[in-house]
Protein backbone atom coordinates (compact mmCIF):
# COMPACT_ATOMS: atom_id res chain seq x y z
CA UNK A 1 0.00 0.00 0.00
CA UNK A 2 2.75 2.15 0.78
CA UNK A 3 4.43 1.77 -2.27
CA UNK A 4 1.27 3.04 -4.73
CA UNK A 5 1.08 6.02 -2.05
CA UNK A 6 4.98 7.19 -2.45
CA UNK A 7 4.94 6.42 -6.46
CA UNK A 8 1.83 8.48 -6.90
CA UNK A 9 3.52 11.35 -5.04
CA UNK A 10 6.67 10.55 -7.38
CA UNK A 11 4.68 11.22 -10.36
CA UNK A 12 3.17 13.90 -9.24
CA UNK A 13 6.06 15.24 -8.25
CA UNK A 14 7.36 15.15 -11.98
CA UNK A 15 4.56 16.23 -13.46
CA UNK A 16 4.64 19.62 -10.93
CA UNK A 17 7.80 20.74 -12.52
CA UNK A 18 7.47 19.62 -15.75
CA UNK A 19 3.85 20.61 -16.78
CA UNK A 20 3.81 24.09 -18.94
CA UNK A 21 0.63 25.16 -17.56
CA UNK A 22 1.37 27.02 -14.00
CA UNK A 23 -2.21 26.33 -13.01
CA UNK A 24 -1.79 22.93 -13.65
CA UNK A 25 1.63 22.71 -12.26
CA UNK A 26 0.31 23.93 -8.74
CA UNK A 27 -3.14 21.51 -8.66
CA UNK A 28 -0.29 18.41 -9.20
CA UNK A 29 1.94 20.22 -6.69
CA UNK A 30 -1.36 20.22 -4.01
CA UNK A 31 -2.35 16.84 -4.90
CA UNK A 32 1.19 15.70 -4.24
CA UNK A 33 1.05 17.22 -0.52
CA UNK A 34 -2.50 15.51 0.19
CA UNK A 35 -1.32 12.34 -0.59
CA UNK A 36 1.80 12.62 1.51
CA UNK A 37 -0.15 13.77 4.06
CA UNK A 38 -2.58 11.07 3.40
CA UNK A 39 0.70 8.31 3.61
CA UNK A 40 1.79 10.19 7.41
CA UNK A 41 -1.96 9.28 8.40
CA UNK A 42 -1.61 5.94 6.91
CA UNK A 43 1.50 5.78 8.83
CA UNK A 44 -0.41 6.59 12.25
CA UNK A 45 1.03 9.85 12.44
CA UNK A 46 -2.07 11.64 12.59
CA UNK A 47 -1.25 14.94 13.68
CA UNK A 48 2.13 15.43 10.94
CA UNK A 49 -0.56 14.40 8.35
CA UNK A 50 -2.99 16.93 9.14
CA UNK A 51 -0.42 19.54 9.77
CA UNK A 52 1.00 18.77 6.16
CA UNK A 53 -2.21 19.04 4.37
CA UNK A 54 -3.07 21.91 6.25
CA UNK A 55 -0.28 23.64 5.78
CA UNK A 56 0.67 22.59 2.28
CA UNK A 57 -2.31 21.82 0.71
CA UNK A 58 -4.16 24.51 1.95
CA UNK A 59 -1.40 27.41 2.79
CA UNK A 60 1.07 27.37 0.54
CA UNK A 61 -0.77 26.56 -2.57
CA UNK A 62 -3.01 29.37 -1.89
CA UNK A 63 0.18 31.45 -1.86
CA UNK A 64 1.46 30.51 -4.45
CA UNK A 65 -1.78 31.11 -6.61
CA UNK A 66 -1.41 34.41 -5.10
CA UNK A 67 2.03 34.92 -6.45
CA UNK A 68 0.44 33.62 -10.19
CA UNK A 69 -1.69 35.86 -10.14
CA UNK A 70 0.50 38.66 -9.49
CA UNK A 71 3.64 38.01 -11.31
CA UNK A 72 1.68 36.19 -14.09
CA UNK A 73 1.63 32.85 -15.77
CA UNK A 74 3.73 33.12 -18.38
CA UNK A 75 6.42 29.69 -18.16
CA UNK A 76 10.05 30.32 -18.79
CA UNK A 77 11.29 27.36 -20.40
CA UNK A 78 13.83 25.34 -18.52
CA UNK A 79 17.86 25.89 -18.51
CA UNK A 80 19.96 23.57 -20.91
CA UNK A 81 21.99 22.18 -18.92
CA UNK A 82 22.25 18.35 -19.55
CA UNK A 83 23.75 17.49 -16.54
CA UNK A 84 21.70 18.37 -14.27
CA UNK A 85 19.11 15.08 -14.38
CA UNK A 86 22.95 13.38 -14.58
CA UNK A 87 23.50 14.80 -10.76
CA UNK A 88 20.23 14.24 -9.77
CA UNK A 89 21.05 10.49 -10.43
CA UNK A 90 24.13 10.05 -9.20
CA UNK A 91 23.07 11.62 -6.17
CA UNK A 92 19.71 9.40 -6.06
CA UNK A 93 22.22 6.21 -6.67
CA UNK A 94 24.77 7.27 -4.06
CA UNK A 95 22.48 8.15 -1.12
CA UNK A 96 20.48 4.26 -2.01
CA UNK A 97 24.03 2.46 -2.05
CA UNK A 98 25.09 4.90 1.16
CA UNK A 99 21.62 3.50 3.14
CA UNK A 100 22.07 0.09 2.40
CA UNK A 101 25.99 -0.43 2.64
CA UNK A 102 24.78 1.39 6.33
CA UNK A 103 21.80 -0.37 7.16
CA UNK A 104 23.01 -3.21 9.70
CA UNK A 105 23.84 -0.37 11.85
CA UNK A 106 19.89 1.13 12.13
CA UNK A 107 17.79 -0.27 15.31
CA UNK A 108 14.48 -1.27 14.31
CA UNK A 109 11.49 -0.79 17.18
CA UNK A 110 7.75 -1.02 15.70
CA UNK A 111 6.18 -0.58 19.47
CA UNK A 112 6.45 3.24 20.29
CA UNK A 113 3.71 6.13 20.55
CA UNK A 114 5.00 8.80 18.93
CA UNK A 115 2.38 10.93 19.70
CA UNK A 116 3.39 12.17 22.67
CA UNK A 117 1.82 15.43 22.97
CA UNK A 118 4.78 16.96 25.42
CA UNK A 119 7.51 16.09 23.10
CA UNK A 120 7.93 19.35 21.79
CA UNK A 121 7.83 21.80 25.13
CA UNK A 122 10.20 19.37 26.19
CA UNK A 123 12.95 19.18 23.79
CA UNK A 124 12.39 22.56 22.38
CA UNK A 125 11.23 24.85 24.52
CA UNK A 126 14.45 26.12 24.94
CA UNK A 127 14.92 27.10 21.04
CA UNK A 128 11.85 28.99 20.62
CA UNK A 129 14.04 32.36 21.44
CA UNK A 130 15.97 30.95 18.06
CA UNK A 131 12.88 30.50 15.92
CA UNK A 132 11.91 34.03 16.83
CA UNK A 133 15.40 35.33 15.88
CA UNK A 134 15.31 33.68 12.37
CA UNK A 135 11.62 35.01 11.60
CA UNK A 136 12.16 38.84 12.42
CA UNK A 137 15.45 38.27 10.69
CA UNK A 138 13.75 36.88 7.49
CA UNK A 139 11.27 39.47 8.11
CA UNK A 140 13.51 42.41 8.15
CA UNK A 141 15.74 40.79 5.14
CA UNK A 142 12.39 41.15 3.12
CA UNK A 143 12.05 44.62 4.09
CA UNK A 144 15.55 46.00 3.14
CA UNK A 145 14.81 44.02 -0.14
CA UNK A 146 11.50 45.74 -0.82
CA UNK A 147 13.25 49.33 0.07
CA UNK A 148 16.39 48.30 -2.00
CA UNK A 149 13.76 47.53 -4.73
CA UNK A 150 12.04 50.77 -4.29
CA UNK A 151 15.16 53.37 -4.35
CA UNK A 152 16.60 51.32 -7.55
CA UNK A 153 13.16 52.16 -9.38
CA UNK A 154 13.74 55.45 -8.47
CA UNK A 155 17.10 55.95 -9.46
CA UNK B 1 8.70 -0.23 5.24
CA UNK B 2 11.19 1.82 6.54
CA UNK B 3 13.63 1.21 3.83
CA UNK B 4 10.84 2.07 1.07
CA UNK B 5 9.98 5.52 2.88
CA UNK B 6 14.08 6.55 2.66
CA UNK B 7 14.76 5.16 -1.12
CA UNK B 8 11.41 7.78 -1.81
CA UNK B 9 12.74 10.35 0.58
CA UNK B 10 16.17 10.25 -1.37
CA UNK B 11 13.95 9.89 -5.14
CA UNK B 12 12.15 12.97 -4.04
CA UNK B 13 15.14 14.85 -3.02
CA UNK B 14 16.32 13.84 -6.15
CA UNK B 15 13.45 15.55 -8.32
CA UNK B 16 13.91 18.67 -6.24
CA UNK B 17 17.67 18.55 -6.89
CA UNK B 18 16.95 18.57 -10.58
CA UNK B 19 14.08 21.19 -10.44
CA UNK B 20 16.12 23.46 -8.72
CA UNK B 21 19.25 23.45 -11.21
CA UNK B 22 17.17 23.35 -14.34
CA UNK B 23 14.17 25.84 -13.48
CA UNK B 24 14.01 29.10 -14.50
CA UNK B 25 10.50 29.82 -13.37
CA UNK B 26 9.75 30.94 -9.85
CA UNK B 27 6.96 29.03 -9.24
CA UNK B 28 9.15 25.68 -10.02
CA UNK B 29 12.16 26.84 -8.22
CA UNK B 30 9.97 27.43 -4.91
CA UNK B 31 8.12 23.56 -6.01
CA UNK B 32 11.28 21.75 -5.66
CA UNK B 33 12.30 24.02 -2.55
CA UNK B 34 9.56 22.14 -1.16
CA UNK B 35 9.95 19.10 -2.22
CA UNK B 36 13.89 19.32 -0.69
CA UNK B 37 12.07 20.27 2.45
CA UNK B 38 9.71 17.69 2.28
CA UNK B 39 11.71 14.51 1.75
CA UNK B 40 14.19 15.62 4.94
CA UNK B 41 10.97 15.89 6.89
CA UNK B 42 9.77 11.99 5.34
CA UNK B 43 13.15 10.78 6.45
CA UNK B 44 12.49 12.55 10.52
CA UNK B 45 8.75 11.09 9.99
CA UNK B 46 9.79 7.52 9.18
CA UNK B 47 12.55 7.07 11.55
CA UNK B 48 10.76 8.58 14.30
CA UNK B 49 8.22 6.10 13.92
CA UNK B 50 10.26 2.81 13.28
CA UNK B 51 13.71 3.31 14.83
CA UNK B 52 12.34 4.56 18.07
CA UNK B 53 13.54 8.31 17.26
CA UNK B 54 10.64 10.10 18.67
CA UNK B 55 12.33 13.66 19.34
CA UNK B 56 12.56 13.83 15.59
CA UNK B 57 8.45 14.38 15.21
CA UNK B 58 8.86 17.58 16.58
CA UNK B 59 11.30 18.98 14.95
CA UNK B 60 9.42 17.63 11.22
CA UNK B 61 6.24 19.82 12.74
CA UNK B 62 9.07 22.56 12.90
CA UNK B 63 10.09 22.14 9.74
CA UNK B 64 7.03 22.45 7.67
CA UNK B 65 6.84 25.79 9.92
CA UNK B 66 9.83 26.98 8.69
CA UNK B 67 8.77 25.98 4.92
CA UNK B 68 5.99 28.01 5.53
CA UNK B 69 7.85 30.59 6.37
CA UNK B 70 10.12 31.04 3.99
CA UNK B 71 7.44 30.34 1.41
CA UNK B 72 5.34 33.20 2.31
CA UNK B 73 8.77 35.77 2.53
CA UNK B 74 10.25 34.10 -0.72
CA UNK B 75 6.93 35.02 -2.75
CA UNK B 76 6.57 38.28 -1.03
CA UNK B 77 9.89 38.97 -2.30
CA UNK B 78 9.54 37.69 -5.04
CA UNK B 79 5.81 39.37 -5.83
CA UNK B 80 7.29 43.49 -4.49
CA UNK B 81 10.65 42.77 -6.93
CA UNK B 82 7.41 42.07 -9.92
CA UNK B 83 5.99 45.16 -9.33
CA UNK B 84 8.66 47.19 -8.96
CA UNK B 85 11.02 46.58 -11.76
CA UNK B 86 8.68 44.01 -13.44
CA UNK B 87 10.93 41.09 -13.59
CA UNK B 88 9.96 37.16 -13.71
CA UNK B 89 12.44 35.28 -13.30
CA UNK B 90 15.14 35.01 -10.27
CA UNK B 91 18.02 35.61 -13.36
CA UNK B 92 16.32 38.97 -14.55
CA UNK B 93 16.00 39.98 -11.42
CA UNK B 94 19.49 39.45 -10.77
CA UNK B 95 20.52 41.45 -13.81
CA UNK B 96 18.78 44.13 -12.72
CA UNK B 97 19.94 44.47 -9.57
CA UNK B 98 23.63 44.30 -10.46
CA UNK B 99 23.22 47.41 -13.30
Amino acid sequence: MSIVFLTVVLVLAVASLTLKKSIASLISFALMMLVLGLYYIFLDEKLLGLFQIFIYTGGISVLMLFGITLIGREYKPSRKNPWTAFVASVFFILMVTLFFNNHDLLVFDNNINVEDRELFVKSYSDFVIIFALIASSLLYGTIKMMSALKRKRDV
Amino acid sequence: MFEIDIVFAFALFSIGLFGISSNKDFLRIFFSLEMLINSVIMILASSAKYLNLADNLPLAYMFIIIATLEAAVGILIFAAANRLTNVVTPDELNEELSQ
